[in-house]
Formats: structure tokens, C-alpha cells, sequence
């Protein structure tokens, strides 16, 4: 990669986020603020790229561009399409701008401390990357740094961050769970109206979901266990497992998929994801090493010490993913059908 | 071989330069769908096509390479079209009148 | 074919652009959500254009076909709520 042309792109895509920025923030109906921020999601996503960062620009790819605007959606469905006007107040507005004006000035006043893009003698690039850049094939034999440095030196944080995601799950389940047979609160008519819809109607939509959900599986699959050498992992391969159970729900009625995936399966699968990375390391502790270890699991894993990490990263990505479909499939079920699992959008 | 991914590529480019025209000026919801959903998927398609080309070109084809690009069209092909049909439908419903020619629309 | 690569990208986001207008204009929301759907679709062919010219597509084009699929389920689940509620905005809201 000698001489980029790089910048022609990194200047028009700056300009055209900022554009789409300023649209949605300025639209009027919700609907198609959440729409237009989908697409500037997308845009950061091609930003991202640009810098080379493309784990991070598959993440936000799938889930800023994908499942979040579809939690958005769902979101305005039970709620509503307006924001109620409010009257300008003018002194409130200038001190707000006031205040972000000066936070804004004072990070940039950093900037010129920061070292230089790519600099080989930036404290980063000179002791911790070298490092890693060496030793992640003797270590591991992963040739993608990026899921080593996750799921192995650092596996804590990765284990952390799972179960960060498991609690949003069950923080807005014990939040907007509502049984609905001792409910005392009166829902507005444009809520509790029967759909208008028959899902009945929708051949051409509902045909080529069926065409399209067993690709979307196997593609995701393909990404977790992958992610060793391309670009993927558990996170973004579950948040495809878990986007085209969504695409099931959205073509189909979500009565339709409520018959298989009932509120306890999905619940007590989120867990098991979290579970599985707990136990491997715990398995780690059973063989005599240390927490999350993978070097102890040496005698039951096929091949020499380098591979049993090899294994032990593959394991806590399956674990991952998990977590994370489940999740994505449980929060969509609850705001689409505003907590009492029994219809919805 | 260059050559076949420059054709495709500029064919491709055309047929998107004519999509945004067509979104931009048509007068009706329903005219600008049809700019939107043929000329988009078919822009793609032929655009894709001609990166598989110019990959070929490169010398850095492979296999998977070429199915994965093939799998992308195929997606494209199929989704794109669908999404197009869904917008028509709701729309249809909503009660968008369609442009006449000598009184404007709604 | 680098240089023409990153022509043809240029040129993509200009045009990228001009869609951004009607996203801006369009009267009702459909105009909008269809608009989106280009821009997202045309995203799709400028990771792959990013590719060839990093020199690497391999890595890209999962990206590519990761998007692709969600680009589908947006534009479905968007006009799947206007089905379910059969007019296009409430009374005397603006769209």
C-alpha cells in the first residue's frame, strides 16, 4: 500500500456525514429523523473503512445501520411519529450552545499533542503494537490481531462487555414487561387498535424472506467462526443471527415467531451465552492455570499450546455470539410489542 | 480484461446518473419508484460485475472471492427489488394520487 | 486502474449527493425512505470500490455482504409500521 488516494474519499465522506447529520436533526416527523440517522450511521461505517479499521466498521455496519434502526422503529410504533412542539426559549437555547461551544474548543485544544497519523515512534506503535503484531501467530496462530488482542490478551473486558449486553436485555425486560391480564393502564386508541394489516397480503415480501433468512444464518456463522482470519467475530455474527430472526418477525406476523421462540427460551438463552465464556474460564481454573488461561486446556485440546488459545478464542466467540442474537431477538420482541409478547410490529 | 471492467463500470455510472435525475425531477411518488427501484438494482448489478473484473485484472482473483461478489449481486438482485414493491404497496394504500398531467398532485 | 477506481468513487458520491436532496425535499416520508434505500444500496459498491484500492477486497467484501442484508430489513420494517398504520402521518402532524 504505497500512496493511498485516500483523502479524496475521507474529504466527501466527512462532508456528506455532516450533511446527513444536520438533516436528522432538523426533521420534524421521528419517523424520518430514525431513517436518515440510519443512513449517517452507514456513512460512518464507510469512514471507518477508510481508516482501516474494519472490524469496527463491521460493527457499526450491522448494528448502527441495521438492528438500531429497526429498535427505533419499533420504539415510534408503540409510541408516536410527532414530537410535541415547544415554545423556543431563547436565553436556555444560547447557554446550551454556550456550553457545548466551549467543551467542543476545549478536546480540539488537544489535538495538537496528538502524534502523528500512523507515526511508527507514537508511544503506542513503538511498545504495545509491536508486540502484538510479533507475537500473535507464535502465541495463538490467529492470523487477525484484532480478535486475538480481544478475545485473548484482553479477555476480561470482552467478558465484561458480554455481560453488558445481557444486562441492557434484562434491564429493558424487567422495565417495560407488562402482564397483561392485571394491567390497569389505559393505552391511547392509535395502541390499542387491532393492526390494519393482514400479513396474509404481503406474498412477494413473505417469499422472499424465506429465500433470504437461511442465507443471512449460514452467512453469520461463516462470520463468527472467521473471525480468526477475515474481518467478524462472535459479536457481529450474532447481531446477523440475531437481525434475521428480526426479518422473520417484520415478514411474518410476530405471533407467528412468539409460537417457537417463547419469552423463556430467549431469556434463559441470552444466559447461556454469558455462561459459556464464564465457563470456559473456569474450566481454565478445574486444568490448573489461571482465569481465563487458555494455555491450561493444553491436554484436552487437539494440537500443541499454541492451539489450545486457538480453541479457547473460538469457544468465547460461539459464547458471544449467543449472547448477543438472543439479545438483539429479546429487546426487538419486548419494544415491538410494547411488553406483553403478544403482537406488534 | 481492464477493458470489460472499465465498460461496466462507466455503463454502470450511467444508468445511476440517470437514477438521480429521475428521483430528483419526476413529478409523482410513483414515477420517482420506478427511477429508484430499476435503475438502482440495475446499476449495481452491472457496477459489481465490473469490480469482479477489475479484481480479475489485478491478479488477486480467487474462488471465494468471485462467489462472495456473485452472493452480493444475488442479494442485491432479490432484496432491492422487494423493498421497492413494500414502498409502492404502503403508498398505494395511504392514498397517493397519482400525477394527471394538467392539475398537479394532492 | 486505481486512479479509475477512485474516479468512479468520486463520481459515486457526488451523485450520492444529489439523492441526498431528495431525502431533504421529498414531501411525504416514503420519498425519503426510498431515497435511503439508494444511498444504501450505493454504499454496498463504494466499500468494494474502498477494497480494490486498499488492495485487499477480501476483507471488504464481508462488510459488503454483512450490509447488504440489514440494508433489506430497514426498508422492510420502516414500511411495515406505515402498513400497520394504514395512513401515512396523524392528523395535522408534519411528515
Amino acid at each position: 500500500m504505497a500512496e493511498l488516494p485516500i483523502w479524496q474519499y475521507d474529504t466527501l465522506f466527512l462532508i456528506a456525514v455532516v450533511l446527513f447529520g444536520v438533516t436528522a436533526l432538523t426533521m420534524q416527523n421521528l419517523m424520518s429523523a430514525a431513517i436518515v440517522f440510519g443512513a449517517y450511521s452507514f456513512l460512518m461505517c464507510l469512514i471507518w473503512t477508510a481508516m482501516g479499521a474494519v472490524d469496527v466498521a463491521f460493527t457499526e455496519a450491522a448494528v448502527g445501520a441495521g438492528v438500531s434502526t429497526v429498535f427505533i422503529v419499533a420504539t415510534i410504533y408503540n409510541t408516536g411519529a410527532s414530537a410535541k412542539p415547544r415554545k423556543p426559549r431563547v436565553g436556555f437555547k444560547l447557554f446550551a450552545g454556550a456550553v457545548a461551544v466551549a467543551t467542543g474548543a476545549f478536546l480540539l485544544s488537544a489535538l495538537p499533542d496528538f502524534p502523528a497519523w500512523g507515526d511508527p515512534k507514537s508511544p503506542v506503535n513503538s511498545t504495545v503494537a509491536p508486540y502484538y503484531i510479533e507475537n500473535t501467530i507464535r502465541d495463538a496462530h490467529v492470523p487477525n490481531i484484532v480478535t486475538t488482542v480481544l478475545a485473548d490478551y484482553r479477555g476480561f473486558d470482552t467478558l465484561l462487555e458480554t455481560a453488558v449486553v445481557f444486562i441492557a436485555c434484562i434491564a429493558i425486560y424487567s422495565i417495560l414487561r407488562v402482564d397483561s391480564a392485571k394491567s390497569t393502564v389505559d393505552e391511547p386508541d392509535i395502541i390499542a387498535a387491532p393492526p390494519a394489516y393482514d400479513p396474509t397480503d404481503s406474498l412477494i415480501i413473505r417469499q422472499a424472506s424465506r429465500i433470504m433468512v437461511p442465507f443471512m444464518q449460514i452467512f453469520a456463522l461463516y462470520v463468527i467462526a472467521h473471525g480468526h482470519y477475515s474481518p467478524g467475530g462472535g459479536f457481529q455474527g450474532g447481531v446477523i443471527l440475531g437481525a434475521s430472526v428480526i426479518l422473520l418477525c417484520i415478514s411474518f406476523d410476530l405471533k407467528f415467531v412468539l409460537r417457537q421462540w417463547t419469552e423463556k427460551k430467549i431469556m434463559l438463552l441470552t444466559a447461556l451465552g454469558v455462561l459459556i465464556y464464564a465457563a470456559v474460564g473456569v474450566a481454565c481454573i478445574f486444568m490448573g492455570g489461571d482465569y481465563l488461561n487458555y494455555n491450561a486446556l493444553d491436554p484436552v485440546l487437539p494440537g500443541d499450546m499454541a492451539f489450545a488459545r486457538y480453541y479457547g478464542i473460538l469457544l468465547v466467540e460461539v459464547g458471544v455470539g449467543v449472547t448477543v442474537m438472543f439479545s438483539m431477538i429479546g429487546i426487538y420482541i419486548i419494544l415491538a410489542s410494547n411488553g406483553r409478547f403478544n403482537r406488534g410490529l | 480484461m481492464e477493458y470489460i471492467a472499465y465498460i461496466l463500470i462507466v455503463v454502470g455510472l450511467v444508468f445511476f446518473l440517470g437514477t438521480s435525475i429521475g428521483l430528483l425531477r419526476f413529478p409523482d411518488f410513483y414515477t420517482r419508484m420506478h427511477a429508484a427501484g430499476k435503475g438502482d438494482t440495475l446499476s449495481t448489478v452491472l457496477i459489481l460485475a465490473g469490480c469482479i473484473f477489475a479484481v480479475a485484472s489485478q491478479g488477486q482473483m480467487s474462488w471465494l472471492l468471485g462467489l462472495k461478489i456473485l452472493l452480493i449481486i444475488n442479494f442485491v438482485f432479490i432484496g432491492s427489488p422487494t423493498a421497492t414493491h413494500a414502498m409502492m404497496d404502503v403508498g398505494e394504500r395511504a392514498g397517493a394520487k397519482p400525477w394527471k398531467k394538467k392539475g398537479g398532485y394532492k | 486502474m486505481n486512479s479509475f477506481i477512485t474516479i468512479a468513487g468520486v463520481v459515486l458520491i457526488g451523485l450520492m449527493l444529489l439523492v441526498l436532496v431528495r431525502v431533504i425535499k421529498g414531501p411525504t416520508v416514503i420519498d425519503r425512505l426510498v431515497a435511503v434505500n439508494v444511498i444504501g444500496t450505493k454504499s454496498i459498491v463504494l466499500l468494494l470500490f474502498s477494497g480494490i484500492i486498499f488492495g485487499q477486497l477480501e476483507m471488504f467484501v464481508d462488510i459488503a455482504l454483512g450490509y447488504g442484508l440489514l440494508n433489506f430489513i430497514v426498508s422492510i420494517a420502516a414500511s411495515r409500521y406505515y402498513q400497520h398504520r394504514r395512513c401515512l402521518e396523524q392528523k395535522g402532524q408534519p411528515s
